[in-house]
């Protein structure tokens, strides 16, 4: 059986526009590694929405994934917290069983 | 009438209408994207290569100033009516107004061609004046909110980034240079991608626009009757405002129907995105409804031949 580690996967639902502020903040945070996911279109209490290039994204919105070890989790989710009602961010945290925890 | 038979007010329409319809009709979003980026970088160059032909000129200056001063000012007033008459409360308010400030690119663009296309061009440095009156308007709209709520005014980095080096206006200027650099001769044989397909691409965007205004309208929440007056009355107000400033400068028909345009139009580009960043607590939905979605239509349509028959009359 191949040995698999527990970490954590944060995935983050975010404006376009907020990107760049807060993949910075989870690497400040320890974050080694994560990944951008595009979307196409959503709802929710604020409205609908969808990928529209004709605003230069600024309606649109991407997925922020990561797996990190629990403290790194916790760390960057205190960062995290003011910024959670201020930008309406959907946070959920999975935990996760990886292959080659080391990298994680 | 003929600007209204123009292929590209027609393609327009057959996008709000398909939208309106619940076709399943849609431009994938990377074309749309390459559209828009193609439009910018083509009338930069075409801007550019007219001022090296005839100049720097004090026209030119007239119209940067008459330009920056709009976009200073137009916020303000908006501010003000979207607080009474709009009844939108301070954040919303400053929002939508930082928008009619600034200026959307593909207004600019179908009233540049339909001028054209009637035989008054307008002068090729209002592709500057374009770019330099994209963002004043965010940082009044920001300075708008933030003193009225009592908080201080911090442009964080990213801010300073997506205001002042937003795509749309690096590309807007970035071209408007090479095309002064090239002149007519350099131009020559890019020609046939930037002149001979720009009318048919530029049809293409607006039937993209017209499916993107109108599924904003469908979908809009909080679009009062009241803020729908007002994101009518905005472009009619500004845009005679502008034409009118335009005709006492002393410039041609072409020109001082174009700074209306610049004025009465709202943005939807480089605006929503530092809103995001800057007043998130602002309803995007509402903003961009606003502008794209009601202003947006009514200054193709019924707007720039508005104020092309106010210049004319005032010229």
């Amino acid at each position: 059986m191949i040995k698999t580690t527990t970490r954590k996967k944060i995935e983050i639902l975010m404006d376009v526009p907020l990107l760049r502020s807060l993949r910075d903040l989870a690497i400040k945070n320890g974050v080694r590694g994560y990944t951008v996911l595009p979307t196409l279109a959503g709802g929710g209490d604020q409205g609908r929405w969808r990928d529209d290039q004709v605003t230069g994204g600024a309606g649109s919105k991407v997925v922020f994934a990561t797996i990190v070890k629990e403290d790194t989790a916790d760390r960057f989710l205190t960062a995290l917290e003011p910024l959670l009602d201020e930008y309406s961010l959907i946070v959920t945290i999975t935990t996760v069983e990886v292959i080659r925890g080391d990298n994680f | 009438m003929e600007t209204l038979l123009s292929p590209v007010i027609l393609f327009f329409v057959l996008g709000a209408l398909a939208a309106f319809a619940k076709s399943d009709l849609s431009i994938p979003e990377p074309l749309s994207k390459a559209l828009s980026l193609y439009l910018m970088c083509a009338i930069g160059l075409k801007g550019g290569i007219l001022v090296s032909d005839n100049g720097m000129t004090v026209d030119l200056f007239l119209a940067a100033i008459a330009g920056l001063v709009l976009s200073c000012l137009i916020p303000i007033g908006a501010f003000a009516l979207l607080r009474s008459f709009g009844k939108l409360e301070t954040t919303n308010a400053a929002a939508v107004a930082a928008h009619y400030g600034s200026v959307s690119v593909v207004t600019f663009v179908a009233g540049n061609q339909l001028l054209t296309d009637a035989g008054t061009p307008p002068a090729g440095y209002m592709i500057a004046v374009l770019a330099l009156m994209e963002t004043p308007a965010i940082i009044v709209g920001i300075f708008l909110a933030r003193r009225n709520t009592g908080q201080a005014f911090q442009p964080g980095q990213d801010l300073l980034r997506e205001t002042l080096l937003n795509g749309s206006v690096v590309l807007l200027l970035g071209s408007f240079i090479i095309g002064l650099i090239i002149g007519k001769d350099g131009f020559a044989p890019v020609s046939p991608v930037f002149e001979t397909g720009f009318t048919g691409l530029l049809c293409l965007f607006l039937l993209d626009m017209g499916l993107v205004a109108a599924r904003r309208l469908r979908h809009a929440r909080n679009l009062t009757l009241r803020l729908v007056t007002l994101a009518i009355v905005f472009p009619i107000v500004n845009g005679t405002i502008g034409t009118t400033i335009g005709a006492m400068l002393g410039f041609d028909i072409g020109t001082a129907t174009t700074l209306g345009i610049l004025a009465a139009s709202a943005s939807y580009i480089a605006v929503p995105a530092a809103m995001r960043l800057a007043l998130p607590k602002a309803d995007a939905g509402l903003y961009l409804a606003m502008s794209l979605a009601v202003t947006f239509p009514f200054n193709i349509i019924v707007g720039i031949p508005f104020y092309t028959m106010l210049a004319k009359l005032m010229v």
